[in-house]
């Protein structure tokens, strides 16, 4: 074989690396655990094949055709073939820059793209903007309108997306990051002092369990401080491959947090913790690595920092619920962690842990997969509470917005008994009024 | 390219979601698991049913197609590569169970169904299928019959050819078979079904298999002994046999194998060792104890430097798992892994390690081996990187001396990946052009007209070798 360039068919700005695709021998190991193969059975929407096809372009034996753009997102990015692949090979990272290389190639049509622009590079990197954004959604809500939408089933007429939008999204409250003071002091004997990074969505949609968050730090002897300033992890954009603004957020939270002098920097988002942990990946090459490295070195899931600072259970009240834990990708595959989430609902009094089969498997929502996929993801999701259902639990625990918006829409449209609650919302429940 | 009409006509009939034939399908329904082998099949067919699959096989007689079956791509050798491009022709979408009969404790499949869902269903029913190649997760029951595929259990248990009881499909041609049947006993004409086991997609495409099931062990157990010297490992394994003690799972691994796995499972396999057995006994309980016992004598008296049991289940189980991922977990040392799959008289196992690491110093290349040793068949695997051609023609330089060897001790070339395409030349120098025309006349009789699988197990005649399998290892 002819020695390729190193990026073949690619774009050479955010190309894939071209070893990291090598990487994979092509066992097949992965074809058992990923979603999008399970349903299809179709080789290409396998890791393995979105592998294949990576190479392919990148050996110039494929162009970077729409068939590949369309595979790259139709892969969820849950990393369930990363935990699986025992040679190392990320696919869902490979496909995470063949998303940026889509932009290259198939560049959205004009009106598509300046809403993709002005959400990804104006309004997610400006909290303000995203707030007053989310004005007319609750205008709606306070407004009743949700109400009569929901009870009169008129969402069924909608579009579907719109629907599914219009069904996902909880009662909008005011976002939690103007209303959290910015510094809430240690409860009790102090064991150090933590920033809480407020995730974008976790502020606006999920307000209530982020106050629980910072409730249970200062509970559990920490000092919490939250920046008003910070931006958005990033995410958003690497999963929709913009990954020159998700290099721009990060250097700004890179110094925001450092500047703080906290000992960790926690976050209850699995998904911005993700984030968060991939900022040295993602400012590879020329800059100050020792400083990413010292703020990576930080960065703590909620559950990871407090199984590893010992969770303080004097105290704590029972809490008599049967619960079930779905493990969000992010968590599991994307930071390995799968023991520090069961060891928080273990050590609180009075809840018996039920699991369910597959408990690592993607739940279907997956960013914004969940509203351009509409049929894969809902069957994703009711591969997912058929095993919540089987488990008999009362609550259904989670640690992720996206899992949690996703999870409580498909119990409340199969009309089943589980209530959805963040870990945190668990463990908040034993505290101490 | 295949013309629209022909493409229509497949859709019709087998399903239009069953049949695919864009580029970026066919790329990716070209390879299996064997580094340096791809093919460019013209269409890649599903069928869900038997009559989609007869109708698959109109299509393709009428146009002729090459056919090549496939499972799920796990294979070694490039068995389901479709080396003259053609028909790939999927067998996973017909993947049912369709029988489990207690009485006669057999269990009925489709060709495409999962070798663990097998061992799973059958567990349910209180019974064991005993078969688990390291990519049971993955790989097919057809794949599995048409490899003869060995695994961890090989040593106590046998292969997959011990468990298949009857076998149905199709020819080339279209004509139906049934071999085999449900009876213990059954001597009534030739084999069929012997010789369909092994025959690698070559003969006939199998849509139906039934297995024999057992019972499984009522206990086990699972020891776990570090060498500094691989070769003391070896003269353990051929002592642990001659002793007559037959454990259920006899797997080694060196140190660059022990070293990967640990990278990718860390469950804290000794880094700093030479080699590691991983031993598991099973049966009657007393059996077990007083097994387990034999076992640790002969490791204490070769002086093994560590021995230990697993603390339970869970860590048996977790030490078969981490095995299972060996040969993927070498790969992360570097993009090319050209593994073999030599296999010798169990006695002669610390003589063949001695020359692994022999010729390995001598052709300059890194070699990591493991295996199912208790079976004497031995994975060494090359390290090396494809783009690197210099290289590489020193590793099929080590693997054709060492083949030398092997073939000298009275052992094979292939113990359970089969010919393929790896190994075409390989084959031709253990049997001769002697076994090799009768085999070629078994493969007649079946497909006068090569058109199942072609370019598989023999050389063409009058093509130089080195255009037809990787290395161009010839006799
Ligand atoms: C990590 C790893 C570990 C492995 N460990 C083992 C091991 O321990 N023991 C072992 O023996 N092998 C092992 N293998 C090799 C491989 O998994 C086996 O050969 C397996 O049986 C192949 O099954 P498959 O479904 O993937 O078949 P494929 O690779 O798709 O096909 C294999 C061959 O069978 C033919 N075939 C497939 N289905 C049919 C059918 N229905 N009818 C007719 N022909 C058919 C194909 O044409 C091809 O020639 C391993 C492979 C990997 C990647
Ligand atoms: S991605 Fe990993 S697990 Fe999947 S085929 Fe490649 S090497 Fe095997
Ligand atoms: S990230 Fe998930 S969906 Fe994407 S290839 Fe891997 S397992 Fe499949």
């Amino acid at each position: 074989m002819a020695e390729p360039c190193p990026a073949g068919h690619f774009h050479p700005k955010d190309a894939p690396d071209y070893e990291s695709i090598l990487q994979c021998m092509r066992c097949g190991f992965c074809l058992a655990v990923c979603p999008t193969y399970a349903l299809t059975n179709r080789e290409r929407s396998s890791p393995r094949g979105r592998a294949a096809l990576a190479r392919a372009v990148a050996e110039g034996n494929l162009e970077f055709t729409a068939a590949v753009r369309d595979e790259s997102f139709f892969c969820l990015d849950c990393k369930a073939c990363s935990t699986a692949c025992p040679s190392g090979v990320r696919v869902g990272t490979i496909m995470e820059f063949c998303r940026s290389q889509a932009q290259v190639f198939h560049p959205p049509s004009l009106p598509a793209g300046m809403l993709r622009d002005f959400i990804l590079k104006r309004m997610l990197p400006s909290p303000a903007l995203l707030e007053t954004s989310m004005l007319p959604a609750r205008l709606y809500q306070r407004l009743g309108l949700q109400w009569v939408v929901r009870h009169l089933r008129i969402n069924r007429f909608l579009p579907p997306t719109l629907a599914k939008m219009e069904g996902i999204l909880p009662i909008l409250t005011p976002p939690l990051r103007l209303e959290i003071p910015e510094m809430i002091p240690a409860l009790g004997e102090k064991r150090g002092r933590v920033g809480f990074f407020l995730g974008c969505a976790m502020s606006l949609v999920f307000p209530e369990v982020s106050r629980q968050t910072a409730r249970i730090l200062s509970q559990q002897g920490f000092d919490v401080v939250t920046p008003r300033e910070v931006k958005c992890c990033g995410a958003p954009h690497l999963a929709e491959g913009e990954r020159e603004t998700a290099r721009r957020l990060a250097r700004i939270n890179i110094d925001l947090f450092l500047s703080l002098e906290v000992d960790f920097i926690v976050t209850d988002c699995a998904g911005c913790g993700c984030a968060l942990k991939e900022y040295e990946e993602l400012l590879e090459g020329p800059g100050d690595h020792e400083r990413v490295g010292r703020f990576r070195a930080k960065i703590r899931d909620i559950s990871e920092f407090l199984s590893e600072a010992g969770i303080r259970t004097e105290g704590l009240r029972p809490v008599p619920l049967t619960v079930t834990y779905h493990e969000p990708c992010h968590l599991v595959h994307g930071q390995g962690l799968s023991g520090p989430p069961r060891q928080v609902i273990r050590a609180i009094p009075g809840v018996e842990l039920r699991e369910m089969k597959e408990s690592n498997w993607c739940c279907g929502m997956a960013g914004s997969f969940a509203l351009k996929e509409l049929e894969t993801s809902r069957r994703i999701l009711e591969r997912k509470l058929a095993h919540v259902r089987a488990t008999g639990a009362d609550a259904l625990v989670t640690a992720n917005p996206g899992c949690h918006l996703q999870l409580a829409w498909g119990v409340r449209e199969l009309g089943m008994k589980q209530s959805v609650l963040h870990i945190v919302e668990l463990l908040g429940k034993a505290l101490p009024q | 390219m295949l013309n629209k009409t022909v493409i229509d006509h497949l859709r019709q009939k087998v399903g239009a979601g069953n049949v695919y034939h864009e580029r970026e399908d066919l790329l990716v329904y070209g390879y299996d698991a064997t580094p340096e082998i791809a093919g460019f099949p013209d269409v890649a067919v599903f069928p869900q049913n038997r009559e989609g699959l007869q109708a698959a096989l109109e299509v393709s007689r009428r146009e002729g197609l090459a056919v090549t079956p496939r499972g799920a791509a796990t294979g070694l050798s490039g068995g389901s590569t479709p080396f003259r491009g053609g028909m790939v022709l999927g067998l996973t979408r017909m993947n049912r169970i369709r029988e489990i009969d207690e009485e006669n404790l057999t269990m009925t499949a489709e060709a495409g169904v999962i070798t663990v869902d097998l061992f799973n269903a059958a567990a349910e029913k209180g019974l064991f299928y005993p078969p688990d190649p390291g990519s049971q997760n993955v790989s097919t029951l057809g794949g599995n019959v048409a490899e003869n595929a060995g695994g961890l259990r090989g040593l106590k248990y046998g292969v997959t050819r011990n468990y298949v009881m009857a076998l149905s499909g199709f020819l080339y041609d279209g004509t139906e078979f049934h071999a085999g049947n449900k009876c213990v006993k059954d001597v009534a004409g030739y084999s069929l079904r012997d010789l369909l086991v092994g025959s690698e997609g070559t003969l006939g495409i199998i849509t139906e298999v039934t297995v024999r099931l057992i019972n499984p062990p009522q206990d086990k157990r699972t020891l776990l002994a570090y060498f500094r010297d691989i070769r003391t490992a070896g003269e353990a394994v051929s002592k642990i046999i001659a002793a007559r003690i037959i454990p259920a799972t006899l797997e080694i691994m060196d140190k660059t194998t022990i070293n990967c796995v640990e990278d990718y499972a860390r469950i804290g396999l000794p880094r700093e060792m030479g080699a590691l057995l991983l031993i598991e006994v099973d049966g009657h309980p007393a059996v077990v104890a007083e097994e387990a016992e034999g076992v640790r004598k002969i490791l204490e008296e070769v002086r093994a430097d560590v021995i230990r049991q697993a603390a339970n289940t869970q860590e048996a189980l977790q030490l078969a798992a981490a095995r299972r991922t060996a040969l993927s977990a070498v790969a992360r040392v570097s993009p090319t892994t050209i593994l073999e799959d030599t296999t010798v008289p169990r006695s002669r196992l610390a003589e063949t390690f001695a020359e692994i690491e022999r010729l390995s110093e001598k052709y300059g290349i890194r070699v990591a081996t493991f295996g199912h040793a208790g079976d004497g068949n031995l994975h060494p695997t090359a390290v090396t990187d494809e783009r690197n051609l210099e290289e590489v023609a020193r590793v099929h330089a080590f693997f054709s001396d060492l083949y030398e060897k092997v073939l000298s001790m009275g052992g094979t070339v292939s113990g359970e990946h089969g010919i393929g395409i790896a190994k075409k030349g390989y084959l031709l120098r253990q049997f001769g052009e002697g076994g090799i025309g009768v085999m070629r006349r078994i493969k007649h009789a079946f497909d006068p007209d090569g058109r199942l699988n072609p370019g598989k197990i023999f050389l063409d005649e009058g093509v130089p070798a080195e255009m037809q399998t990787p290395g161009g290892t010839d006799g």
